[in-house]
């Protein structure tokens, strides 16, 4: 497939800087590093500011140096609030009060985000700003608003030396092309990258490293909401953990996989005993032997791994009684209201995610993933779409549930032309992918030239700087 | 409020009219259930508990935060900036709660041209179909019956009972 012919000529800069001229400067990097606290080189600060992880590292470097939560906190035990990383070492983070800078991906609060990005660059990472270049991760169609006012937060407080703000989509292709080199994804230079973070989910496809702004589609589930939402189920059904956001992450993160067949595993949830595939529990910290919840038992957890794909497997034992919860439910209450340490799931445990794949349960006016991207492929030119279908790039962390990728090919393909193939390529790190891309574009050579510089900004102001970035 | 006009026009079951007269008001008339389907996907993006806990905490909180700032002034003056610097920035986060929407209110991106893309075009929209599975919000397998009074989903009179003994109307204002 020959697509080179009809881009115009402008495009082929852009390209020729995957092609040839990137690479990584890691080795040079790991040579001026270590004589003292500060790095004397010009360097680079890759910063992907998530609304709820921010990835902040050394760009060149494979790996960022803090992923720490983009939030401050304050466990309920002391007054002092807890900025990033020190809520990752804090031990009782129960009933934590947390404040967040981002609302529904947006950053609203410069103020809050002030203070994590102080203690990220100052504790964390150990560079001088005004020495240092910034590339900056935005979510798609950030507002004038916020981008002025990241911008004085940039330049103003911090004083970087100069700024460059990108996308997801781009430095996720970006990265994945560059690490396949052979494969259609780079020798097409176009993908659809589909984002599914903190607090939503974008199908944005991508050409020549430019993401098609026109074509994006947003649906707003992430994985906030989906903590949530198991917050809600697990207060109401067994204990009340409204207020423990921290462990019901580690609890969905842990438990929570996307079923292959809805349907048959709602069946196979009502079973009792040892035929329930997806019964397990978790044991919540009780603050004396252990600070942190944990799985009870991880191979009961595991069994909905040895389920084949499509079949109902044939109980055991024969159901008695028509009915299988009134038995049943009463004494597993009963023991749960016993002991209060712990927590039985059963359908939730694929319920929760199923809600990426239809919004319209939970009640949203919103299509699910696979017309999600069925439509932001279609508002492309008609000779990108089997290309597109057949190099879906997935990242994000809420893409890491098991079962995602198989889930979401089952239900792309019968909305796909059937002469098109399907692909979708799961990244080695989701959380870390755009940081690695961010990482990659910073040790470009070409990198200072895209950047705006302190001097450009105080001249021109915010809006002039920003069209420098066609985003 | 317009719930009686609306309300009219809803099919209801002759069975819901006997619902003693000071439930009238509570009746799930379509709009409080818009407003309930709204609360539940608000409740969704909430941060930390439920909205009331937080304001409860909030009061609390700026007083101890003052005192404790002004406590740490008096005793190490190294550490003021840095501490009231971090104060300033959680109480002007109370002071103006400004969500998103806001923001994109502000942005008034309705009056770009329609060919501009912007952050309300790349909403996905309406799904193609809409056939929505319904999950008993008790037990969560397959809901078939819908509460006459709020319009949430069960499966079976066990879950109905528990239904309306504890989080019937939950969401309605």
């Amino acid at each position: 497939m020959s697509f080179d012919d009809s881009f115009p000529p402008f495009l082929e800069s852009i390209k020729s800087l995957l092609e040839g001229k990137l690479f990584f400067v890691t080795k040079e990097r790991e040579q001026g590093r270590g004589s003292g606290k500060w790095r004397e080189m010009p360097n680079v600060v890759v910063l992907d500011n998530g609304g709820g992880l921010c990835k902040a590292g050394i760009g060149g470097d494979n790996n960022p140096t803090a992923v720490v939560p983009n939030c401050l906190g304050r466990p309920s035990a002391s007054k002092k609030w807890l900025v990033a990383d020190q809520l990752q070492a804090c031990e009782d983070l129960t009933s934590a009060t947390l404040r967040r800078p981002f609302d529904r991906g947006y950053l609203i609060n410069p103020d809050l985000q002030k203070e994590v990005w102080d203690r990220v660059f100052r504790s964390l990472l150990h560079v001088d700003p005004t020495a240092s270049s910034l590339l900056l991760v935005e979510p798609l169609f950030n507002l004038p608003s916020i981008q002025r006012s990241t911008d004085e937060i940039v330049f103003e407080d911090f004083g970087f030396r100069s700024l460059y703000v990108a996308d997801s989509p781009s430095l996720v292709h970006l990265y994945e092309a560059s690490h396949r080199p052979d494969g259609l994804l780079s020798k097409a230079q176009c993908s659809l990258v589909v984002d599914s973070g903190f607090s939503f989910t974008h199908a944005a496809p991508v050409l020549q490293n430019f993401t098609i702004n026109y074509a994006v589609k947003r649906f707003d589930l992430g994985g906030k909401a989906l903590t949530n939402y198991l917050k809600e189920l697990v207060s109401y059904r067994s204990i009340n953990v409204m207020d423990e956001t921290f462990l019901i992450d580690d609890v969905k993160e842990k438990l929570c996989f996307v079923s292959l067949n809805v349907s048959r595993d709602l069946q196979i949830a009502r079973r009792r005993g040892k035929d329930n595939l997806f019964r397990c529990t978790y044991v919540l910290p009780d603050g004396v032997t252990h600070m942190k919840g944990f799985v009870k038992d991880l191979d009961e957890a595991q069994r909905y791994l040895t389920l084949p794909d499509e079949t109902l497997p044939q109980p055991v034992e024969k159901k008695e009684d028509g009915h299988p919860e009134f038995s049943e439910k009463p004494e597993e209450r009963k023991r749960i209201d016993l002991t209060k340490t712990e927590f039985t799931l059963t359908n939730e445990r694929f319920l929760v995610p199923e809600m990426i794949f239809h919004p319209a349960d939970l009640g949203m006016n919103q299509a699910g993933l696979a017309e999600c991207i069925v439509r932001a492929v279609n508002s492309c030119h008609p000779h990108l779409h089997p290309v597109l279908y057949e190099s879906i790039i997935l990242t994000g962390g809420s893409t890491l549930f098991p079962g995602f990728a198989k889930r979401l090919e089952k239900e792309l393909r019968p909305l796909v032309p059937d002469n098109y193939q399907v692909k979708i390529t799961t990244q080695e790190d989701p959380i870390l992918g755009v940081w690695r891309g961010g990482s990659l574009l910073a040790s470009s050579p070409d990198f200072e030239e895209m950047c705006v510089t302190k001097s450009e900004y105080e001249e021109l102001g915010s809006i002039r700087c920003r069209r420098r970035f066609f985003h | 409020m317009d719930d009686e006009i609306s309300g009219s026009f809803r099919r209801t079951s002759s069975r819901t009219r006997k619902v003693a007269s000071k439930m009238v008001a509570a009746l799930a008339s379509s709009d409080n259930r818009t407003q309930a389907a709204l609360a539940r996907l608000e409740a969704l993006e909430s941060d930390n508990a439920g909205p009331e806990v937080i304001e409860l905490n909030d009061d609390d909180d700026a007083s101890l935060d003052e005192d404790d700032s002004v406590h740490v002034q008096k005793r190490q003056s190294k550490n003021t900036k840095r501490r009231t610097r971090q104060a300033k920035a959680l109480e002007s986060a109370k002071k103006a709660p400004r969500t998103f929407l806001e923001l994109l209110q502000e942005a008034n991106l309705e009056s770009l041209p329609p060919h501009v893309p912007s952050y309300l075009r790349a909403g996905v929209g309406p799904p193609s179909s809409t056939s929505r599975r319904h999950f008993c919000t008790v037990c969560g397998f397959t809901a078939n019956y819908t509460c006459v009074r709020c319009g949430v989903r069960f499966c079976s009179g066990r879950c109905q009972n528990i239904h309306n003994d504890t989080r019937c109307l939950k969401f309605v204002a």
